[in-house]
């Protein structure tokens, strides 16, 4: 009787579960989700965001190439909160990165760094805490990032000076600390870019031991 | 006194023993009359009145320890957690009754037994805690134990063993961690062995092939058990359900299974399973479900599969099986859900798949299927969902498919799938969902679409060859609520063919050869938030009433023949977020109330033959990213207020009007503008020296102007090429095809290093020309006089 009744109640609940939607086949219908679900939207701004489409190019903020890929999110100035989570590195082909001004907290998942063809991180105007990821160095595309008005910290890592594209970087109004690079891009970026960061010291002194250890 | 020893030792105690026993015998039978037993008034004989004490004693130190874990204020928690546990009875009489308390069951039917604890069911009470302080010695009666969905955690003490006659244990959905214990193999009377929902690791033991009684066996859920399926579990010859999904469960699936000809479950999805479907699992008979699904499964389908004749649901999804689909499985008559996707399936669907005919959900998408669809498949009357999405079929969709009225859903985009689509489609009187999109489907839409049940709710025939008109009957699909036909070669007139649409979101007719005019029943659609005709021939003006359906937020009617001007009503739709004229001829001005598209993000009025001035509203407009307004007419001077749209980033096009005056310097807050197109205009002056401040412009053209005076300090400027400045009054600037600045104004720019040094040279030079001529002029005078002097002494002294 008890076996009858535990078969039946397996059953059941194996059908609800089969029934209710299941993941995408798209990976970028997925990462999207994903990132919805992270975030507090009391506008509904992603209200378009189905899951059950096969793919998210009629999503609203989201822009696709002509392979139905996504290449540019356009959240700025949206009125979500939340965090950001590893799965924005499944948006192989984006471009864009726009989620300024907003109150997204947490850390700037270090998965960005796979996105060959980023070329403009908007973080600017939100929480974002913790450090500025080494990964970024990977981001050859870059030309835009803009990560002011957080409360990051720990130092700007030296790779970033190999980001030859990179026009304009703006970290003014974190908690940054160690020193300034100059090396490569960093020689022309306006020191306004960098102001309101207390612990951050001027620019590195050439031929000296950078200071940014203790930092 | 001397120690007693041996037998005399063991006569003390047992006569301290009777005597105790004859005190409690004494008491009970005094008290009696007010405890009742369940089922018969026989008093518990003497030595199971101790075991009842022990167990009684055993259960109170248990719950004494949940206590700890609970989180509930401690003084309520006396009345709340298992209240009838107590020593002290309800009428503050001394007798305890293990009979009383709630989940607890004895079994008193033979006298000789007595009374003993059977059964501990604990299910679904809230209890928080851990079984280390359960002393399971005392319990050796027991038959069941659940303590099923409590919060329950810690790890599963190995005494659990000790509960030797145990038949049913039921752990399901605490959250237990730590391994299986080993000695669990040790009950041998064990039938009923279900951990699922917990949060155990480890292997799963070898042993657990002793349990030759077990009937279910379920491990599921557990999310972290590993190793792989020991192949002793071919010894659970009782074993009706194996449940191990959701694990990390590795290596090949035992053929050992095989053996199990009782099974009637199993399921192992969800796991890091490798290897094939073993050949033996054809021997499992009574097998009624099959899930396999989301694991690393390599080889082909046995075709030893077909002999499941009772199987009713095989889902092997999500795994890297290759190979044709066996047509034994043609073969599974009782099969109602057939589940293959997300493979590397290869070849054709069998034609015998038309045999199952119980078959209500069949999905194969995602494989490299190719081949038609077998004409078999108009058997599958029970069909309610197909899903072939995702493969390389060809060939078109079989008559027969008129055949399958309980079609919910169907499924078949993205394949090579041709011809035309079947007008039986139209019978299918439940069809919900039709996705057609990504195909090479040619000849008209199902023109009686609609026409028997407005059951049609999604629509997608997008990117294939459809020709000739939108079906007359679509009016009739009343709960439609998204339609794609976009990308195909459609014609015909769309201005009385479509309906009011009360859930309509989405619809998309793009790049057709569609004419005729914008229906004003799109006003009526009040849930559309995406109305789409670009690319079309559609004419006439755009309908006012349009701007009542005001959750729209994209609306794209480019490219198309459309007159007359944009309506003011459109003011209504605040929602906006995309909106595109471009590429018609729409006249007259922009309505000031374009401001009240407060959140518009991209607006595109482009080529058209709009007039007038810029209304400064739409400074208003700070969402936009996007702001193309080239080719039309409009005149007058660039409303400063543009400056205000600070979130300008991807374009800001107005070329190819007839502004005159200055750029306006506001233009320099546009700092995330990347690409600047004031060309083709008559604007005059010099390029604001703000646009200094413009750090992302990438690409800029102000040709074609009346332009003067000096390039900005702007890297955009310096990098672009000379097409980009040609046709202007005179820039000046230090960029190769343009004139140096002369007027002062440019002097500040050029570095006055090399200006200090010139005058430098050069006031070095006057000065000291000057001492050099004013050196000679002394010099010849003294000279002069130093002669007369010298010539006179001689003419005084003759």
């Amino acid at each position: 009787m008890d076996l009858l009744r535990f078969l039946l109640f397996s059953i059941s609940f194996l059908l609800a579960v089969a029934v209710s939607p299941t993941l995408s086949s798209n990976s970028e219908v997925n990462a999207l989700h994903a990132l919805r679900a992270r975030l507090s939207d009391p506008t509904n701004v992603l209200q378009s965001w189905d899951p059950t489409l096969v793919n998210p190019c009629t999503w609203f903020h989201v822009t696709c190439d002509s392979s139905n890929h996504v290449i540019r999110l356009d959240l700025g100035n949206s009125n979500v909160s939340g965090t950001l989570g590893p799965e924005l590195g499944d948006l192989r082909r984006l471009q864009y990165l726009e989620l300024y001004r907003n109150n997204i907290e947490g850390k700037i998942p270090k998965e960005l760094g796979n996105l060959k063809n980023l070329v403009s991180v908007d973080l600017y105007n939100n929480n974002f805490e913790g450090e500025i990821p080494k990964s970024l160095v990977k981001l050859k595309s870059l030309r835009f990032l803009r990560l002011n008005n957080n409360r990051l910290t720990g130092s700007i890592p030296r790779e970033l000076t190999a980001l030859s594209d990179l026009k304009v970087f703006d970290v003014s109004n974190n908690d940054l600390c160690g020193t300034i690079p100059i090396d490569g891009p960093f020689g022309s970026f306006p020191i306004e870019s960098f102001e309101n960061n207390r612990r951050l010291n001027g620019p590195e002194l050439k031929g000296l031991v950078s200071y940014d250890f203790g930092c | 006194m001397f120690a007693p020893f041996g037998k005399e030792k063991i006569l003390c105690q047992l006569l301290l023993f009777f005597l105790v026993l004859l005190i409690l015998l004494a008491t009970s039978i005094a008290s009696s009359s007010s405890s009742s037993f369940r089922v018969s008034n026989t008093a518990p004989s003497p030595s199971n009145y101790a075991f009842q004490q022990e167990a009684m004693e055993a259960l109170l130190e248990w719950k004494a320890s949940l206590y700890r874990h609970n989180n509930r204020d401690h003084n309520n928690s006396q009345l709340l957690l298992l209240p009838s546990w107590t020593v002290m009875a309800a009428n503050g009489s001394n007798s305890s009754n293990p009979w009383k308390w709630e989940g607890i069951t004895c079994n008193d039917e033979a006298a000789a037994a007595g009374g003993v604890i059977t059964i501990i069911n604990l299910s679904s009470m809230d209890l928080q805690g851990t079984l280390h302080d359960f002393n399971f010695s005392s319990f050796p009666d027991l038959l069941r134990l659940d303590l099923q969905n409590n919060s329950l955690f810690g790890t599963l003490p190995p005494t659990i063993a000790n509960l030797s006659q145990l038949i049913y244990l039921n752990l399901y959905k605490n959250n237990f961690t730590g391994s299986v214990p080993v000695s669990l193999a040790t009950l041998n009377k064990l039938t009923f062995l279900h951990l699922g929902t917990n949060q155990l690791s480890g292997p799963i033991p070898l042993e657990i092939g002793n349990l030759s009684s077990l009937t279910v066996l379920d491990l599921s859920f557990n999310f972290l058990i590993n190793g792989s399926i020991p192949t002793t579990i071919g010894g659970l010859k009782n074993l009706v359900g194996m449940y191990i999904s959701s694990n990390q469960m590795v290596g090949s699936i035992p053929m050992e299974i095989g053996n199990l000809t009782k099974m009637n479950s199993l399921m192992v999805s969800d796991n890091l399973l490798t290897g094939s479907i073993p050949i033996s699992f054809g021997n499992l008979s009574k097998l009624n479900f099959m899930y396999f699904y989301s694991n690393s499964l390599s080889s082909s389908i046995p075709l030893e599969i077909g002999n499941l004749t009772n199987l009713y649901d095989l889902q092997l999804m999500n795994n890297y099986l290759t190979g044709s689909i066996p047509q034994e499985i043609g073969n599974l008559r009782s099969l109602t859900r057939l589940y293959l996707s997300k493979n590397s399936l290869s070849g054709s669907i069998p034609a015998s798949f038309g045999n199952l005919t119980n078959l209500q959900s069949l999905q194969s998408s995602d494989n490299l299927l190719t081949g038609s669809i077998p004409a078999s498949f108009g058997n599958l009357t029970n069909l309610q969902m197909l899903q072939l999405s995702d493969n390389l079929l060809t060939g078109s969709i079989p008559a027969s498919f008129g055949n399958l009225t309980n079609l919910v859903r169907i499924n078949l985009l993205q394949n090579q799938l041709s011809g035309q689509v079947p007008q039986e489609i139209s019978n299918l009187s439940k069809l919900q969902d039709l996705q057609l999109a990504n195909n090479h489907f040619n000849g008209y839409l199902p023109q009686h679409i609609c026409i028997n049940s407005a059951s049609l709710i999604f629509f997608s025939g997008s990117n294939n060859h459809f020709i000739g008109p939108i079906p007359k009957s679509m009016r009739n699909c009343t709960n439609l609520m998204r339609f794609r036909i976009d990308k195909n070669h459609l014609t015909g007139n769309i201005s009385e063919v479509f309906g009011v649409y009360p859930n309509l979101t989405f619809i998309d007719l793009s790049y057709n050869q569609l004419y005729g005019e914008i229906s004003r029943n799109w006003g009526k659609c009040l849930q559309l938030t995406n109305l789409k005709m670009t690319g079309n021939k559609i004419s006439g003006r755009i309908p006012p009433e349009l701007g009542d359906s005001t959750q729209l937020q994209g609306l794209e009617l480019s490219s198309n023949f459309l007159v007359g001007q944009v309506p003011r009503e459109m003011g209504k739709l605040s929602s906006l977020l995309i909106l595109k004229l471009n590429d018609n001829q729409l006249s007259g001005t922009v309505p000031e109330d374009v401001g009240l598209f407060s959140k518009i993000e991209r607006l595109d009025l482009s080529m058209n033959n709009l007039r007038g001035s810029v209304p400064k509203q739409l400074g208003k407009c700070t969402y936009l990213l996007y702001l193309n307004l080239s080719n039309n007419r409009f005149n007058g001077s660039i409303p400063v207020e543009i400056g205000n749209l600070v979130s300008l980033q991807i374009l800001l096009d107005l070329s190819g009007n007839l502004f005159t005056g200055e750029i306006p310097p506001q233009f320099g807050s546009l700092n995330k503008l990347t690409n600047l197109n004031l060309s083709h205009n008559n604007l005059s002056g010099s390029i604001p020296s703000t646009f200094s401040e413009m750090l992302s412009l990438v690409t800029i053209d102000v040709s074609y102007n009346e332009l003067e005076g000096p390039l900005p300090d702007n890297r955009a400027f310096r990098n672009a090429p000379m097409e980009s400045f040609i046709h202007n009054k005179g820039f000046c600037g230090n960029v190769t095809g343009l004139q140096p600045c002369i007027s002062p104004s440019t002097k500040k720019q050029t570095p006055k290093h090399s200006h200090k040094v010139v005058i430098l040279i050069i006031s070095i030079l006057a000065i000291l020309l000057f001492l050099l001529f004013a050196f000679f002029g002394i010099f010849s005078f003294f000279r002069r006089r130093m002669r007369c002097i010298v010539e006179d002494p001689i003419a005084n002294q003759q």
